[in-house]
């Protein structure tokens, strides 16, 4: 029986032994991650837009018949021409240029059957590579529920390939990628396929192989249709908008409530068990004051955390993101960065990481830079423990309109709006400054509305939860433990010290002048060490401080804050988060992505300087 | 006829020269904008100068500047255009 991956022409093989790669690559927003989801069972981030896979991922999957294979997740590519970093990568995989990975022996191109005639362009292109493939006509579902229809034998034939028409998002059409990926998947006859880098003549001949296997494109989406209308209009669209950014943040603070409570009771419960089932002893008092005081008061904001992510989720996976960011196109335009800025800097609202690498998709090299130095500003889901705690403890709920708007939701807009606000004026310095460059043309594609499934939406919480209880286990709980050893010493006359003298008190102390310019104490100033390593760092410090300062009955962290800080130094220390880069991953990956120190010792600079001058700024005029 | 920027919504014509470097030229290509494929413009985007097109079974949000670039041309009468669609 022929085989499709030993029927490839001899191609320089990878050392021997080596597992077998298989690529999976086609255009952006097609579906590649959630088919390389479904046949890995990994959870690579999905949603509809283009340009969310900017790195080549990695999963093995075991078949039933034959060994398993790699299967790599790339980037999308419209063509042969790579214009920026993410593109690059897929097209280096392909081709065999990359260095880290050996050109993979096949690969799967994933289409989006919705649109044939214009993507089936790309099957000469990726043939042209010389690894046998497997074209995917994802989408199925979509298309006949729209009552389009294609014969994929029919295009099988004429493009010299196999071909299968598969929904990656229900699962249909596998069972013939998985014989393809065991090489048991009988090719057809190889055909003439058009000239490459002729994109007119590329463009015909798909036409044409679409008219040919009668290919019925799906009927347009009444729905689309209108919900464009509604989001586009030149009063309801900035209205809408609008109306989601508050929704988002209400919910924030009245959505959250009870589970906070919940978790709330659950760590008080648990705290109360230990406290009767252990001893008294060191091991007691690290467990209860710096275990559970630390890491729970930080864990408890998880439901909010998670609430951000489920509206996150929605409108990513929705398609209204980038109606969104069309809108938001002016502002952009306005600081001087391209557009397609304006993706990563909204991903950069749950965590700056990721948005600083998707920051790839931007083309132009100084637009990029200046992504990825403002990507820090914008608000991310970590500064969100710290906001919520002091607004509880110093913003009184107060109706603002009507129901909608709350003094608390209100307040936090204002700090994501201040965030928001400085990205905008640094990148505006920076672009008419050192990282000046002519405006490349900007061309936004507009992803067709999609109903978020179940799936997708929880596997996002779902990560999320592992990702912050992971920081809560690791960091956060590595940070506690430390700090409450130095606060735990030295013992005098075989007692622990009050907390002001110890170890940590005298550090602290030491500080203290620095921190005092802001209204701040020395607890603070520990809180602001520690928030270094990560910003939610600082809420289980002062969960552990506070907790070990009280004897028996602990008071509610945020009356401990009230009884210490003024408003107007509440006000300061939030204000100092809103600028601060106090994010080791953060500094990590900016030198890794712009291949140095310089940045991120520039961003980091800057961005404490400007938290500290706002803090100060902020504490004389509300203190 | 005129540019891409000065076809009001609602109307459709067929893409013509653009007039940029070989690089955006061809990356405006891959995304659709080959000369002689229909064009139409669907919306403009509220609060700034972008304009949704709709083209090749995808919408693309373009700045006028942009758009300004893209000569187009009338669109033919039906049947013809029909013929040399693909
Ligand atoms: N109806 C339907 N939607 C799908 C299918 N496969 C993927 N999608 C949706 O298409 C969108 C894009 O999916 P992704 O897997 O992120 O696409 P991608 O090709 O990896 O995108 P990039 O990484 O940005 O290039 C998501 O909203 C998916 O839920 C499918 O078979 N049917
Ligand atoms: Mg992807």
């Amino acid at each position: 029986m022929p085989s499709a991956i030993e029927a490839a022409p001899a191609k320089p093989q990878p050392e021997q032994g080596a597992r077998r790669t298989v690529a999976i690559c086609g255009p952006p927003n097609v579906g590649k991650s959630t088919f390389f989801n479904r046949l890995t069972g990994l959870h690579q981030k999905v949603a509809n837009y283009p340009g969310i896979t900017v790195e080549k991922r990695i999963g093995r999957l075991e078949l039933p018949n034959g060994p398993p294979v790699d299967l790599i997740d790339l980037p999308g590519i419209v063509g042969l021409h790579p214009r920026s970093e993410d593109e690059r990568i897929a097209i280096d995989v392909l081709r065999g240029t990359s260095r880290a990975t050996p050109q993979p022996a096949a690969a799967v191109l994933i289409l989006d059957s919705t649109n044939l005639q214009a993507q089936l362009r790309l099957v000469p292109e990726i043939l042209g590579f010389g690894i046998p493939t497997l074209v995917a006509l994802n989408m199925a579902d979509d298309l006949s529920a729209r009552g389009g229809n294609v014969d994929a034998q029919a295009v099988a034939k004429q493009v010299g390939a196999p071909v299968v028409a598969v929904s990656a998002r229900l699962g249909t059409g596998m069972d013939k990628v998985t014989k393809f990926l065991e090489g048991t998947l009988a090719p057809p006859q190889p055909v003439e396929l058009p000239v490459l880098n002729n994109i007119p003549a590329e463009r015909r001949w798909a036409g044409g192989v679409a008219r040919r296997a009668s290919y019925h494109p799906p009927e347009p989406s009444l729905w689309g249709r209108r919900l464009d209308r509604a989001f586009l209009h030149p009063v309801a669209g900035p209205l809408i908008f609008l109306a989601v950014v508050v929704l988002v943040f209400q919910s924030i603070f009245t959505l959250a409530v009870p589970l906070m409570d919940a978790v709330d009771s659950l760590i008080g419960t648990t705290a109360g068990w230990l406290g009767i089932l252990l001893p008294d002893s060191m091991l007691k008092g690290l467990l209860l004051d710096g275990v559970w005081g630390g890491v729970g008061s930080v864990v408890i904001f998880l439901p909010q955390i998670l609430i951000l992510f489920l509206f996150i989720g929605i409108l990513e996976d929705s398609g209204y993101l980038a109606r969104a960011a069309a809108i938001a196109d002016r502002s952009m335009r306005a600081v001087g960065l391209e557009g397609r800025s304006f993706i990563p800097l909204l991903s950069s609202y749950a965590c700056a990481v990721p948005a600083i690498m998707a920051a790839r998709t931007v083309e132009n090299q100084r637009d990029r830079l200046a992504t990825i130095f403002i990507a820090p500003l914008t608000t991310c889901s970590a500064r969100l423990p710290v906001y919520a705690l002091l607004i509880a403890a110093f913003i009184p709920e107060q109706p603002l309109l009507g129901p909608i708007l709350g003094t608390r939701a209100a307040v936090l807009l204002g700090l994501y709006a201040l965030g928001f606000a400085a990205a905008c004026a640094t990148a505006w310095v920076l672009k008419s400054t050192i990282l000046k460059s002519k405006p490349a043309p900007f061309m936004l594609q507009l992803p067709a509305y999609r109903w978020p499934t179940l799936r997708s939406l929880s596997y996002r919480l779902l990560d999320r939860s592992k990702i912050f209880l992971r920081r809560a286990g690791t960091v956060i709980l590595l940070t506690t433990i430390v700090l409450w050893f130095l606060a735990s010493v030295p013992y005098t006359d075989g007692e622990p010290p009050a907390i002001g003298d110890s170890l940590a008190g005298s550090i602290g102390k030491t500080i203290e002048p620095l921190v005092e310019p802001l209204g701040l104490n020395w607890k603070v100033g520990i809180g602001l060490i520690t928030s270094l390593a990560a910003r939610e760092v600082i809420v289980g410090t002062l969960g552990t401080i506070y907790g070990m300062e009280a004897d028996e009955d602990s008071p509610a962290l945020q009356d401990a804050l009230r009884s210490e800080l003024s408003f107007g130094s509440a006000i300061a220390l939030m204000i100092f988060f809103a600028f601060a880069m106090q994010c080791m991953s953060t500094v990590a990956i900016v030198r890794r992505e712009t291949g140095g120190w310089k940045w991120p010792i520039a961003q980091f600079t800057y961005m404490l300087v400007l938290a500290y001058t706002a803090g100060f700024a902020a504490f004389r005029i509300f203190g | 006829m005129e540019s891409l920027a000065d076809l009001s919504p609602g109307t459709t014509a067929v893409v013509g020269e653009l007039r940029f470097d070989e690089v955006d030229a061809v990356r405006l290509m891959e995304l659709g904008f080959i000369p002689g494929m229909s064009v139409s413009c669907q919306r403009r985007v509220p609060m700034g100068d972008l304009s949704v097109y709709q083209l090749d079974g995808t919408q693309i949000a373009l700045r006028s500047e942009t758009a300004s670039r893209i000569r187009v041309r009338p669109e033919p009468a039906a049947g013809v255009e029909n013929a040399k669609r693909d």
